[in-house]
């Protein structure tokens, strides 16, 4: 780590002591699964409350008898009746967490555990067993030895144990070799620790406290600033590319497959595990660390560590980073290795380059005539803002799906003559608008990125726009958590909020239905941006909803995310994936909030073999609302 | 071996095009500008040359002050040093233009010794000429050939290829030459970041050359009919074979 | 007099003639192609010498200068091909007179007044044509050719040409590989959705590529299906195209598909579905179902083809 790359994770330290107490010590993502995190709770909490007997035992090594001062604090804390019961009680759920552990790796064997080194784990749960085991019959052979300092009827199962043992020599003999076998154990333990992945025991909990506390949705900005040939380097290249938080992230990582389990690339046979690129990249840093603290050659992370597929399969949807127990960031190494393989080694898909390549000549991804941008908006009555006009009370940030893709345009149209309908001052930049340069990014092209946050900030600041809402999630996420580093400050909502918002004030007012809708969440909404409640709430004003089996903060990509939209999909497909489990709720309506979600789903669904109908909560509202018109014009 | 490619700064139509109010240009303000297609090839096929040779290699232009950006991206490909001669908004017809050039390259030969060779576009995507670079090669009494989708260089001759109907048409000519190339002889690379950021630090000699008057002088632009228009229906069913097969027969494919 | 350069027999060069014609005044023709059966114009003269044995356009541009300072010519007229643009360009740079590419209509007068194609055709250009012998060529596919019959004077002459005339030639042609037409480069694309039905369905959408020279495309979803190599596909993460025109069968116009066609200069589309998306980018379109449709057109350009035969 003395060999990574600077990256601020200094500030923000409430944010941090309170992701410490909630994820490490409240275990709240490992409890996100019940069975697994519970076994896990247990564990880790005991031995937390059983460290003050490791120093307890020591001290017992050199004197059995109670010799502690009871002024002191251990001595203090050994004597206690409550104590002696909490170790006890601990014992046994530790016992009874090795042993779910146990059931889950061997009888259970869940896929999430592929790839991970399995007998390091076993040996680590057996060094356990041992410790509690041992601790547990010392404790028994004192109390039988009359040497315990604390009450013996609070310590129920250490008392029963000790019911086997005489007070005869035996017992002394059987006394020295419990302590001795339990501090040595524990000593084994601290010591195989280092070279297993249960050095997320120490790395973990700082891993957390450095964890990101930024937006979700955010990525670290690169500086294109600097003059000299050395820093002409971006993203990661080698180990020495690393920055330090990355390095911990490997360091970290447990192998547990939470990560892998939920990930939509591994789901549909691709060759990304989250797992084994923070794995990879782990395995690679040992290797190489040395030589890259001495300054050495060092090789490509891509493909030495991981593949170029590897790289390219990820939809940057960021179910791995929310499900990660010890808040490793797959999705910062992912983009950063794309930052290296694309600014640097030019080595990129085809399909990409020729997104890039449109982006950065056409100002959108498509290569679609900017002059065009606004033609969906022929008739409509919206404000297309010249410079100079006045700023509109709120800024319709198109996108370049709904202004280009005759399947998303729709969204676009409802939504504005929604906005319109409401009385909203809404103004539209037409062609100056460009790509927020948000696929550039997430392909890794941060220059290109950069430029176009440059010119969207200068436009919308010329423009003294303030409030800003988004049909498209990227862009929404991009406006809001990424163009602040750029000196874009605005308030930002998503199309469907500030909807929903309207409706709530009786400004909007659909008539209910009873067509069955199944909300499928955008992954920028959800889990990058917490908008899960908006769209439930017009979904539900305007039939009936039916929820999937992965749905809010753990939806299920559509398979577009990290500009896959633009990319060839090798094996199975996400889209089709998602479109059966929205399938399997028996909705007639897959209702979504992102542009990108309603072609790829709307494929999805055709490729299947669906019926169901795909379409933008706003079109639906737009339509509910026609609905509702014409009810009250017949009534 | 020395090598001149010399480049277009154009702008991306695709969509409707729509003119200024004087009818003398395209209305720009929403429009990205890119290096004439055909001329990128040989901005690559040039960079590969030296890459494989070494020497230099120059990129000039003759285009307004923003027309830096294009010879910025063509030495993002890897050229050394760029030309610019400036020109004021009116646009140069293809005399003037090879006049202008032909100077710029007997300044450039006069301090740096004779390049080798010289690449332009077939034509231009915006004006398509279809002549500067032939008007160059015999100011500068070298041997010229056009529409190239093969260029080697083998010793002190080039080896040029031709797309014809049937096959490939082969030149062979002696070195130093001039050549016009199209889209598709190579694949140009995508510049890396780094190669971008030094290109941004490479050599612009700027010079303001003064336009003579054109003797192929544009009078205004017009949009062709028809443009933006819906498509024109031929016919419902097979009852509107006869109707696609004259069309086709009008574009030439029949 | 006008002074039309016939680059070989073929029905651009009959375009260029009937051009020169509506400029008024005797047309004469010259050609450097001994096949070439020109009709309809006052002499056709054909240059001779070994120099012409294969194309060699600096010579061919010498021998036109040459009968342009002994008949000065008001115009010099060619079909704006490759080759016809590039020998009125050489003999622009060797008289150092302007030359106007692809001219859609010309006025004559002192200077010319021109209209001429620019962006491939997308945009117009008036422009005054200067010089005292006007050079220009026609854009093809803009004025209908006719035939106008007559025997011509045929003068023979052997053009005097400098060595540097000769140094730029045709020394070899290397046949194309077998293997039919790269989509990327194919002057015509047919292609076809998953309403072909089936792998079998493109046998019509092959026939009619076939017919045209052509090659197949299909869209993305034909490629998801397996029916057809990712090679054919067309569109933003195929491959893009830019034919002289792409025949869409079928194909409803996904903006990512129609991201790869929007180098065609000219798109028909065959279509079920008068609304469908592709109809917005469409020049053309055939409504009905394509498995009707595209038979219908093979079977009228089959016709065609005999006809033509048939009069040759």
């Amino acid at each position: 780590m003395r060999a990574g790359k600077p990256v601020a994770r200094a500030s923000d330290l409430p944010a941090r002591v309170r992701n410490e107490a909630t994820i490490v010590l409240g275990q709240r993502k490992l409890l996100q699964r019940l069975v697994p995190g519970l076994m896990h709770a247990f564990i880790f909490w005991g031995f937390l409350v059983l460290f003050p007997t490791i120093f307890m035992a020591i001290v017992g090594i050199v004197d059995r008898e109670p010799s502690l001062p009871s002024g002191s604090p251990l001595g203090w804390l050994e004597s206690q009746g409550w104590y002696a019961l909490m170790v006890d009680a601990f014992v046994v759920l530790v016992l009874a967490g090795v042993a779910t552990a146990f059931w889950i790796r061997k009888v259970q064997r869940p896929p999430r555990f592929d790839g991970s080194h399995l007998r390091e784990a076993d040996l680590i749960l057996v060094l356990i067993v041992g410790i509690v085991t041992t601790l547990v019959l010392w404790h028994a052979s004192l109390i039988a030895l009359g040497l315990n300092p604390w009450p013996a009827d609070w310590s129920p199962v250490s008392d029963a144990v000790s019911n086997i043992f005489g007070t005869g020599t035996t017992t002394d003999v059987l006394e020295r070799f419990f302590v001795w076998a339990h501090v040595l154990l524990v000593l084994g333990f601290l010591a195989y620790l280092p070279h297993s992945k249960h050095l997320h025991i120490a790395t973990a909990a700082i891993n957390v406290f450095f964890g990101s506390t930024r937006a979700r949705g955010r990525l670290e900005p690169l500086d294109f600033e600097a003059e000299d040939e050395a820093a002409l380097r971006f993203g990661a290249g080698t180990v020495a590319d690393l920055t330090w938080k990355q390095m911990l992230d490997s360091m970290s990582c447990t192998e547990c497959g939470r990560c892998q389990d939920v990930c939509p690339a591994y789901a549909t046979g691709k060759a990304l595990s989250p797992k084994l690129l923070i794995m990879g990249i782990r395995d690679h840093l040992l290797a190489e660390g040395p030589t890259a603290l001495a300054g050495g050659e060092l090789s490509a992370l891509v493909p030495n560590a991981v593949t170029d597929d590897v790289v390219w399969d990820c939809v940057t949807c960021g179910a791995c980073v929310h499900e990660c127990p010890v808040s490793i960031e797959h999705v910062d190494h992912i983009v950063d290795l794309r930052r290296h393989l694309v600014m640097v080694e030019s080595r990129l898909p085809a399909e990409t380059e020729t997104m890039l390549r449109d982006v950065e000549r056409g100002s959108n991804p498509w290569g679609k005539p900017q002059t065009e941008r606004a033609s969906w908006a022929e008739g409509l009555g919206v404000r297309i803002l010249e410079p100079g006009d006045p700023a509109p009370e709120v800024l319709y940030w198109v996108g370049c799906a709904a202004a280009f893709d005759e399947r998303a345009r729709t969204a676009a149209i409802s939504t504005t003559k929604l906005l319109l309908a409401a009385g909203i001052d809404v103004g539209i930049l037409g062609p100056r608008e460009s790509c927020t340069g948000d696929p550039a990014r997430r392909a890794g092209n941060e220059y290109v990125f950069q430029s176009f946050a440059q010119a969207n900030v200068t436009t919308l600041n010329d423009a003294s726009v303030t409030k800003i809402v988004a049909s498209c999630p990227h862009c929404f996420n991009t406006l809001a958590n990424e163009y602040p580093d750029f000196g874009g400050r605005y308030e930002v909502l998503h199309h469907s909020e500030l909807l929903a918002e309207l409706v709530r004030d009786g400004r909007l007012s659909p008539a209910a239905g009873d067509t069955t809708i199944t909300y499928h969440d955008s992954c920028y909404l959800a889990r990058h941006n917490d908008v899960l409640e908006a769209p439930r709430e017009l979904v539900s004003r305007i039939g009936k909803p039916l929820e999937m089996a992965r749905s809010g903060k753990q939806t299920f990509c559509c398979g577009a995310g990290g500009a896959h939209m633009w990319m060839e999909e090798r094996g199975s497909q996400i889209n089709e994936e998602r479109a059966r489990e929205a399938a399997a709720t028996g909705a007639e309506t897959l209702a979504v909030a992102c542009p990108f979600c309603t072609v790829m789903l709307d494929d999805g669904v055709r490729q299947t073999g669906g019926t169901m109908r795909v379409a933008d909560v706003s079109t639906l509202l737009a339509e509910a609302i026609a609905h509702g018109e014409t009810d009250s014009e017949s009534g | 071996m020395r090598i001149l490619v010399c480049v277009k700064r154009v702008p991306l139509t695709g969509g409707k095009i729509v003119l200024t109010e004087d009818a003398q240009a395209i209305e720009t303000r929403h429009l990205g500008f890119t290096i004439s297609p055909h001329e990128e090839c040989g901005v690559e096929e040039a960079v590969r040359l030296i890459e494989a040779s070494g020497g230099e290699s120059v990129v000039l232009t003759l285009g307004p002050p923003e027309a830096v950006e294009q010879l910025r991206d063509a030495m993002a490909l890897g050229i050394d040093r760029a030309v610019h001669l400036v020109s004021d908004v009116e646009e140069w017809d293809p005399q003037a233009t090879a006049g202008a050039i032909v100077e710029a390259i007997r300044a450039d030969e006069a301090a740096n010794g004779p390049f080798d060779l010289v690449f332009f576009g077939n034509e231009s995507a915006d004006a398509g000429n279809y002549q500067v670079g032939i008007r160059v090669a015999y100011a500068l009494g070298r041997p010229v050939v056009t529409g190239l989708k093969g260029v080697a260089v083998e010793g002190d001759v080039v080896r040029c290829e031709q797309e014809v109907s049937g096959g490939r048409d082969v030149y062979v000519l002696p070195l130093p030459a001039v050549v016009t190339v199209l889209e598709g002889l190579n694949l140009p690379r995508y510049p890396s970041v780094p190669a971008k950021l030094r290109a941004q630090r490479k050599p612009v000699e700027a010079s303001s050359p003064t336009r003579p008057s054109s003797k192929l002088e544009k009078v205004r632009l017009v949009v062709p009919e028809g443009q933006g228009k819906e498509a024109v229906i031929l016919g419902h069913g097979p009852e509107a074979a006869p109707a696609v097969v004259e069309m086709l027969q009008q574009i030439g494919v029949v | 007099m006008v002074l039309v350069y016939v680059e070989e027999p073929s029905e651009l060069g009959q375009q260029a003639l009937a051009f020169a014609r509506e400029l008024g005044g005797p047309v004469h023709a010259f050609t450097a192609d001994v096949t070439a059966p020109v009709e309809g114009v006052e002499t056709l003269y054909v240059a001779e010498g070994d120099a012409f044995a294969s194309y060699a356009p600096a010579a061919i541009a010498q021998a036109l200068v040459e009968l342009v300072e002994r008949l000065s010519p008001a115009a010099v007229v060619a079909a704006g091909t490759e080759r016809g643009n590039e020998v009125l360009a050489h003999v622009a740079a060797k008289l150092d007179l302007p030359f106007s590419a692809n001219c859609v209509a010309a006025t004559t007068g002192d200077p010319f007044l021109v209209t001429r194609v620019r962006w491939g055709g997308s945009l117009l250009e008036e422009a005054h044509l200067h010089g005292n012998v006007k050079l220009l060529t026609v854009q093809p596919h803009v004025v209908a050719a006719e035939e106008r019959a007559g025997e011509p004077a045929v003068e023979r002459f052997t053009p005097a040409l400098s060595e540097a005339d000769l140094v730029v030639r045709v020394v070899e042609r290397v046949p194309a590989a077998a293997g039919g037409v790269s989509l990327a480069e194919a002057k015509v694309v047919v292609s076809c959705g998953r309403g072909a039905g089936s792998p079998e369905g493109f046998g019509i959408i092959e026939e009619l590529a076939g017919l045209l020279g052509g090659a197949v495309g299909c869209s993305r979803a034909v490629t998801m299906a397996g029916w057809r190599p990712h090679t054919d596909q067309v569109g933003q993460t195929g491959t893009k195209i830019a034919p002289d025109i792409y025949i869409a069968c079928g194909i409803s116009g996904a903006t990512q598909h129609m991201a790869g066609c929007k180098g065609a200069k000219a798109i028909l589309a065959v279509n079920t579905d008068p609304e469908a998306p592709i109809l917005a980018s469409a020049d053309y379109a055939a409504i009905g179902d394509l498995h009707e449709v595209v038979p219908a057109i093979s079977a009228e350009i089959r016709k065609a083809q005999a006809q033509k035969a048939g009069r040759g």
